[in-house]
């Protein structure tokens, strides 16, 4: 009985297992071999569990319960933390227990810990036997990522399901409230109704809601105009009778059908009693299936007015909502919102153009910030400006002047496309930011001679510029203009470098985030400020540093990094860091924001489930590497 | 099928026992036990739960036992693990019985008079007392440590009353939550109070098995006296 008793207890080990990554990816068998081997054993807080003098690590752990804190001892290296803080199911020391040599941390318990030690042999067996445990422990936060990107498609393609499959009951879809006449309405007054309303049918229904009839625009010509009725003669001799309905629970599925069976554009919705509650149109079925990039693209270059730009807007958005469900990570994403909003901005600067007139006159729209570096997410607002060239015989006095009062209506129009006015008014029509080559030539070295916080502040907006539309030479100048001063002055990209430092990840070191950073959301963290910004903040450092001309933070950090020789695996592991941030950024503002408002970038870990916590934290520390090797090339203590 | 007391014998092993268990039996008696006064590290406890019919040990039926070694001073190996459901045991007649005979050695052997750890001895010492003396006519007098007992004296900032089990793994922040546990669940659940025990009794200066079985009996004597 002592291998029932075995049985059972390595029973209860793997329940444990199955719940936590990597081992839920394990085979049967080798979980088995785990769930055998492991023995359970207490720490008691503050206790230490191992350390570099226990000598060459005997045992891998992975933590049931409680936390743990792992300390570096010596001298802290370049490229690791120096401490931080392990939960349940994390496990340690990873590559001292791979190497057989002293673990170069001190791990402690934090408080009451329940750790799952596998001896050694143990551990290398499950290594060469089990491929998914030796991809964990080789790729340890590769394979973290690709998992929790699996749950986040999973996710949205549930979202993306409810939201708009051809499934979904007509309860929910069209007009709620359809604009009805009684039978006897005469015709005149049923068609200023119709025309007050603005609808292009009508339907006639009884006092008790049960519809008879449905009245178009084309049965006016056919059998008012045509027919000569009288305008005074009742409705219902001008209605097609006996319209075809169907209950509210039917789907939109059986609407399309419908229309195609009988030819028909509209169907009517009523309750179980017959009585009329909604119309679903074909225009309302189309909606519902998904829009297309080249349909989008073709609406915006076609559009003529803003009203079908806002349109457009709309569908970006949820084409973006459609390609997160795909899976699409986002880097692709925020550069293709990007690339669409680059597009419809575009446009509206056309459609602008045509009250305006610049012929003969060099000049751009730049985009700065987020929009600057490609990296937009669902809700991002206007940073904008110009740039031209004097030509002889104008003064830029007027010059301004009349960019100004385009630009005014560009940003007028951009926001009502949904990308609101710049609260920081960092837009193209405020003559602080429609300059002049020279002027902006000028406004950059000032800030990079007297890097004062003002100027550090625009620096981290300003820099990352892009031309938008226009001559993208005079863009080109700028940046040739200020990589020239930034390469040739250390104690500006210094200062940049302590500005940057500001801000530290949230990771705490007994708890694993800090959330009470924002005294105005408790228990949140905001992930734009301290998260991302961090990755974007060094990336625009180390390009201004050695020259790359990209705005685009991963390509920043690509470039730069091959250019101070730092190892691949070293950068895509603080490029998988800041996507993932990204990604948490885009599922937040899209799953959690209201639809038509501003989503925000502030997230309760708490929420998360366990995976993405603990990517999210070594997100974090992926940040915090980055930051100290910052620190390191630019002394700043 | 326990409830026979023809069996009873007050030395020496019964008659009906095949002669394997009676000569693992001797072997048995004439072991000796775990030196109580080494430090808890190099002493083996064995954590036990068991399933019955009901709560009384003289007339209700041991249905199973569940046992988990802790050594190395808290340190549980699922090698060193012992699981019995006496409905599992196959065989008819008097091969099922010698069948039981022989499982109540072998769990003897597991045991190898380790001091043992379990929640309320007078209910799980009762039924194993019990079944050993009819069966196999064995006076089962254990080093008992019990934590029904102990931990109000011994963690007294959670509670110093006693508790039912279920508010003991509340108050350590163990309740698994998922309902009924098996034997061998509730054993690996006293064997991690057990762990957690082990530091705070060291602390104490309670540091070697003999005297944590000295202030089990004095925990559960004078809490019942006074």
């Amino acid at each position: 009985m002592r291998q029932e008793g075995r049985r059972r207890v390595a029973g209860n080990t793997l329940a444990f297992l199955k719940n936590h990554a990597p081992f839920n990816k394990m085979k049967a068998d080798a979980l088995q071999a785990f769930a055998d081997k492991a023995q359970l054993v207490f720490h008691s807080a503050g206790s230490e569990i191992v350390g570099p003098e226990a000598g060459n690590v005997r045992y891998f752990y992975l933590i049931e319960s409680g936390k743990v804190q792992a300390r570096q001892a010596g001298e802290v290296t370049v490229t690791e933390y120096s401490i931080l803080s392990l939960g349940a199911g994390e496990s340690f020391p990873i590559g001292a227990v791979t190497a057989g040599r002293p673990s170069t941390n001190t791990y402690t318990a934090v408080d009451d810990v329940f750790c799952y030690q596998l001896p050694a042999e143990d551990f290398m067996q499950l290594m060469t036997s089990s491929p998914e445990f030796n991809l964990f422990c080789t790729q340890y936060i590769a394979s973290l990522l690709d998992q929790s990107r699996c749950q986040l498609q999973l996710q949205f393609a549930q979202r993306a399901n409810e939201q708009q499959t051809l499934n979904s009951p007509l309860v929910g879809i069209g007009s709620r409230s359809p604009v009805a006449v009684a039978p006897e309405t005469p015709v005149r007054a049923a068609l200023e109704t119709m025309s007050a309303a603005k609808v292009g049918s009508l339907v006639i229904a009884g006092e008790d809601r049960k519809p008879v009839g449905v009245f178009t625009r084309s049965d006016l010509l056919d059998r008012v105009v045509l027919a000569d009725l009288p305008h005074d003669a009742p409705i219902s001799q001008a209605m097609s009778p006996a319209p075809f309905k169907l209950e509210e629970h039917a789907t939109a599925y059986d609407a399309m059908l419908a229309m195609a069976t009988h030819g028909i554009r509209h169907v009517l919705v009523t309750d179980a009693e017959g009585k009329l509650t909604g119309v679903v149109s074909e225009r309302d079925l189309f909606a519902l299936q998904r829009v297309g990039l080249r349909q989008i693209r073709q609406s915006i270059d076609g559009a003529h007015n803003v009203e079908a730009l806002q349109q457009a807007a709309a569908d970006v958005r949820q084409l973006s909502f459609n390609m997160l469900a795909q899976g699409v990570g986002a880097e692709q994403l925020t550069q293709f919102i990007s690339a669409l909003n680059d597009a419809l901005t575009r446009r509206v600067i056309q459609l602008n153009l045509e009250t305006h007139n610049f012929d003969g006159i060099e000049w751009a729209w730049l985009a700065f910030g987020s929009e600057g570096r490609d990296e937009q997410t669902f809700s991002t607002d206007q940073d904008n400006g110009i740039v031209y060239a004097v030509p002889d015989g104008l003064t830029v006095g007027e010059l301004k002047t009349r960019f100004l009062a385009f630009a005014l209506d560009v940003n007028k129009d951009l926001d009502r496309c949904g990308f609101p006015l710049c609260k920081g008014n960092i837009m193209a029509s405020n003559p602080q930011w429609c300059l002049s080559l020279d002027e902006w030539k000028e406004q950059f070295s000032q800030w990079i001679r007297v890097p004062q916080p003002e100027a550090l502040l625009n620096a981290t907006i300003f820099f990352d510029f892009r031309p938008l539309f226009g001559k993208v030479e005079l863009a080109e100048a700028m940046r040739r203009h200020l990589l020239a001063q930034t390469s040739s002055n250390p104690m500006f990209l210094r200062a940049m470098a302590h500005n940057a430092l500001d801000v530290e990840p949230p990771l705490g070191k007994i708890r694993d985030f800090l959330t009470d950073l924002e005294p105005d959301h408790p228990g949140k963290i905001d992930l734009k400020k301290y998260g991302s910004r961090i990755f974007v903040d060094v990336a625009r450092i180390y390009a201004l540093a050695t020259g790359v001309h990209n705005t685009n933070s991963v390509q920043r950090l690509r470039l730069a990094s091959k250019r101070l020789s730092i190892r691949d695996d070293e950068v895509n592991a603080v490029l998988e860091g800041m996507d993932f941030i990204q990604f948490l950024r885009l599922q937040h503002q899209y799953l959690e924001g209201e639809p038509g408002t501003q989503g925000d970038n502030l997230i309760n870990p708490d929420d998360l489930n366990e995976l993405d916590r603990r990517i999210l934290k070594e997100s974090f520390r992926q940040a915090r590497k980055l930051q100290t090797r910052l620190k390191l090339d630019y002394q700043v203590n | 099928m326990f409830g026979i007391r023809k069996f009873l014998f007050k030395d020496g092993s019964p008659a009906h026992l095949p002669d394997d268990v009676k000569a693992a039996i001797e072997v048995w008696r004439a072991s000796s036990g775990p030196q109580l006064d080494e430090a808890h590290f190099h002493v083996r406890y064995v954590v036990i739960d068991i399933v019955s019919s009901g709560l009384k040990p003289d007339s209700d039926e041991l249905l199973g036992i569940a046992a988990a070694g802790v050594r190395e001073a808290g340190m549980v190996v699922p090698d060193d693990a012992f699981y019995l459901d006496f409905s599992a045991i196959e065989g008819e007649g008097e091969a099922q019985q010698q069948a039981v005979d022989r499982q109540l050695m072998a769990f003897l052997q597991f045991l190898a008079k380790a001091p043992l750890v379990t929640y309320h001895v007078p209910y799980v010492g009762g039924f194993l007392q019990r079944i050993y003396k009819e069966r196999l006519g064995i006076d089962f007098q254990p080093n008992w440590v019990d934590l029904a007992w102990l931990l109000p004296s011994m963690f007294e900032e959670k509670s110093h009353t006693l508790q039912p089990l279920d508010h003991w793994l509340d108050l350590f922040g163990l309740a698994s939550g998922s309902g009924r546990r098996d034997a061998m669940e509730n054993t690996l659940m006293l064997a991690r109070i057990f762990q957690m025990l082990l530091v705070r009794v060291s602390g104490k200066g309670i540091d070697t098995p003999g005297r944590l079985v000295d202030e089990s009996r004095a925990s559960s004597f004078l809490r019942r006296t006074h």
